[in-house]
Order: structure tokens, then sequence, then C-alpha cells
């Protein structure tokens, strides 16, 4: 797979969301490798990702990043009224790059025979294992995933773990919170810690 | 890939999902359908075949449409977050505005057309310059979308957007919909230079408020 060498970063960045102060003067460094973030409920591991992703407004600091970046946040993000085969399809094209993976992706997640189906008539898993069909699909240098193995059973949590393994290998980099698979630790991962929106040591 | 053919795509994105769920274009259809219906009973007979009041509240209605539309659209990009898998694309910011403008003008295109076949046979209204008209249509409609969409980008992140977007968007609207009005009712009477004179104006609209949205919107969107 082709693969751009990415990294982003902030720095000295705060976030404010509703008045609340949800990230502070938090300064990170992501290149390739597996970076891990971990975290108890609320301390900031959702808005550090979406900060990372430029999808909230930093009150303060900055944010860079070169290279394409893949997000894939709590929910699923496929568009409904459109079927898997066709959101991957949209996501391929829109990046430039030719879509002939997705049969592939969507095969190798197991969902073959759903891939023609609208996305919002497939289960809470199927859905997130066509949205983690994109780690295949496209081929971002920057890979974020926010929780990525709720509603996996066994079989797709090992695929996401191979996944990882082969997008770390491919030099991507590749950030996972997550407050579980503490397998994910091993193997050189990079470790980072959050609670109460400061980066701690884990 | 270039903006263009991102807009494109968003664009097709967006008509294959209105397409699969019509709800947004459904409501829109049935709304002008019912008004066009009621209008001899809302202001009687001879004055529902005035060509200015005919064209004003068939313009009034694809006003509603067009929020109905933009609406469910937006909505639909938030069941799943699909909106931040768009944003966080290259380019997708930029593309956003462009997609759901071409795709909202088109949906409101067939409104347009139903609602238009509609008052034509119903209310009996003349049509002097057909070809005026259609000009009046397409411009009118082209000149609505980019202002909605700008709404409801405005809106979309609070509670009470249902209510706040019609708030914010009919007001900025009557510009365009006294164009609209004045020009399709030019047309209908044979008017063909106060028809062209309305339609210049409409399509100026149309790039001031496509220049506002791509200003606009990639930052305002979150």
């Amino acid at each position: 797979m082709r693969t751009v060498e990415a990294c982003a970063s902030l720095h000295d960045a705060t976030v404010v969301i509703d008045d609340r102060v949800i990230l502070r003067d938090v300064s990170l460094e992501i290149g390739p490798g597996l970076t891990v973030l971990r975290g108890p409920n609320g301390a900031g591991k959702t808005t550090l990702l979406r900060a990372l992703a430029g999808l909230v407004p930093l009150a303060r600091g900055r944010r860079q990043a070169t290279g394409e970046l893949l997000y894939i946040g709590h929910r699923p993000m496929l568009l409904h009224g459109l079927t898997a085969r066709e959101n991957l399809t949209f996501f391929a094209r829109f990046r430039g790059t030719p879509a002939d993976g997705v049969a592939g992706a969507l095969a190798a997640w197991g969902l073959a025979d759903r891939a023609d189906r609208s996305v919002e008539t497939l289960s809470a898993g199927e859905r997130r294992r066509a949205s983690l069909a994109r780690l295949d699909a496209e081929a971002t240098g920057l890979v974020l995933l926010d929780e990525p193995f709720a509603d996996l059973d066994d079989a797709a949590v090992s695929r996401l773990g191979e996944a990882i393994a082969r997008a770390r290998g491919d030099g991507r980099a590749v950030i996972v919170a997550t407050h579980a698979r503490h397998e994910l630790d091993q193997d050189g991962a990079r470790r980072v810690g959050i609670a109460a929106g400061a980066l701690t040591t884990p | 890939m270039t903006g263009l053919a991102r807009v494109g795509l968003v664009a097709s994105r967006e008509l294959s999902a209105e397409r699969r769920q019509p709800d947004g274009a459904v409501a829109a259809v049935t709304f002008v359908a019912v008004l066009v219906l009621l209008e001899s009973l809302v202001v009687g007979p001879s004055r529902a075949r005035d060509a200015t009041v005919a064209a004003a509240l068939f313009w009034i209605a694809l006003a509603f449409a067009a929020i109905v539309v933009a609406m469910r659209s937006f909505d639909r990009e938030l069941d799943d977050d699909a909106l931040d898998a768009l944003v966080v694309l290259p380019g997708g910011r930029d593309a956003l505005f462009g997609g759901k403008v071409l795709a909202l003008a088109a949906t409101l295109g067939l409104v347009a057309l139903v609602g238009g076949v509609l008052s034509l046979v119903l209310l009996d209204l003349p049509l002097a310059l057909p070809v005026h008209v259609v000009l009046v249509v397409v411009l009118g409609v082209v000149a609505l979308a980019p202002v909605v969409v700008v709404d409801v980008v405005l809106a979309l992140r609070l509670r009470a957007r249902a209510a706040l977007v019609p708030i914010l968007a009919l007001p900025v609207l009557v510009p365009q919909l006294v164009s609209a009005t004045q020009g399709a009712a030019a047309a209908l009477t044979g008017d063909a230079t106060a028809a062209l004179a309305w339609s210049g104006i409409l399509l100026a609209f149309a790039l001031v408020y496509g220049v506002v949205g791509l200003t606009i919107v990639p930052a305002a969107i979150e």
C-alpha cells in the first residue's frame, strides 16, 4: 500500500467547549508508529483526537498536520441512505485514489454479502466494521481511531489488531484512544496518558 | 482531484442518498402541492389566477421546501457523524458548500417542476413566455439554494435549529422571493423585458450568496 508519511502535533493547545476547558495546554507530537492514548471517561481523549483532526477550534495554541489523515470516531461516520460500498467508494474517490480496493477491504472485514445494503440497515457491529474497512481502503499517513474496539466481536477485534499492526508496518502514524486492550501497549507502542484535559505519564 | 470534481462528488453522493431516502423531497413536494391546491380556497378563484399572487405563493412554498430539504440533508449527515468524515477529507470543507447547493438546487428543480405544472393546470394560469418562465424558475432556485445552505450550516449545532433556520433564512430570502415573483409574473403575462431584468437580479443574488457561502461555510462548519 502506498502511504504518505505524515505527522501531526499540538502545541500548547487549549480547547474550550460550552465554557468548559476540555484540553489544557496540551503539547503532543505524533509520528510514524502506534501511539496509544489512555485515560478515564471524560479525560479528554476524544477531544484530543478531534483537535488533532482539526475538528474542534483551539482557544489557544496551534495545530500542525502534514499528509492526509483518517479519523474514525465513536460513531461509524457513514452517510445513511448509501451502501457501505458507496460510502467507501466516495471516500476513496474524494482522495483521488482508485476505489478498486474497496470491495477487497469490505470482504476482509466480513462484509462482502452486506456491502450493497444501506448502512442504516446494518447492525452496529457491521457499521463499525464497514467504517474500519476504510483503514485498508484509504492509504492515509495518519490514522486517528477513537475507541475502535467498541461494538466488535472477537473476530473483528483480531482483524483490527492485524490492521493496526499492518498500518504500523507500512510506516503510518496510528493513534488509538482506548481504555481497554492493554495488549496494544506491547511491541514498542508509545503510550500517552490524559486526565482532566492534561497529558500525564501513563 | 480538482475542487470542482469534489463538489460534483459531494452533490452526487447527496442525490444518491436523497433518492434512497426521499423524505425531504417528498415532504417538499407535498407541501408545495398542498399550498397550490389550497390557494383558490384561501384567496378566492379569481385572485388565485392572478399571475403575481400565484407566483408569490409558489415561491413562498418553494422557500419553505428548500428549508425542509436542506435540513433533512444535514440531519442525515449528523445521524452518524458522517459530516465529520467529510470535513476531515482534504478539500472537504470547501466541497461541502458547493455540493450541498448543487444537490439542493437539483432537488428543488424537481419540486418546482411539480409545483409549477400543478399551478399552471389547476389555476389555469397564462403561459405567455414559457422559456422565460423556465429561466426565472431555474435562476430563482439557484438564488435560493446558497442562502438556505448557509443558514442551515450556521444553525447546525444549535438545539433549536428547526425553529431557528426559518427565522434566520426567510428575512434574508425576501429580496430573492420578490425578484422571483416579479420575474415569474412578468414571464407568465408576456413581459419579456421585465422577466429578463428580474432574471439578471436573481443571477446576481446567486453569485453574491455563492461567494458568501464559499467564504463563510468552510470556516463555520464544526
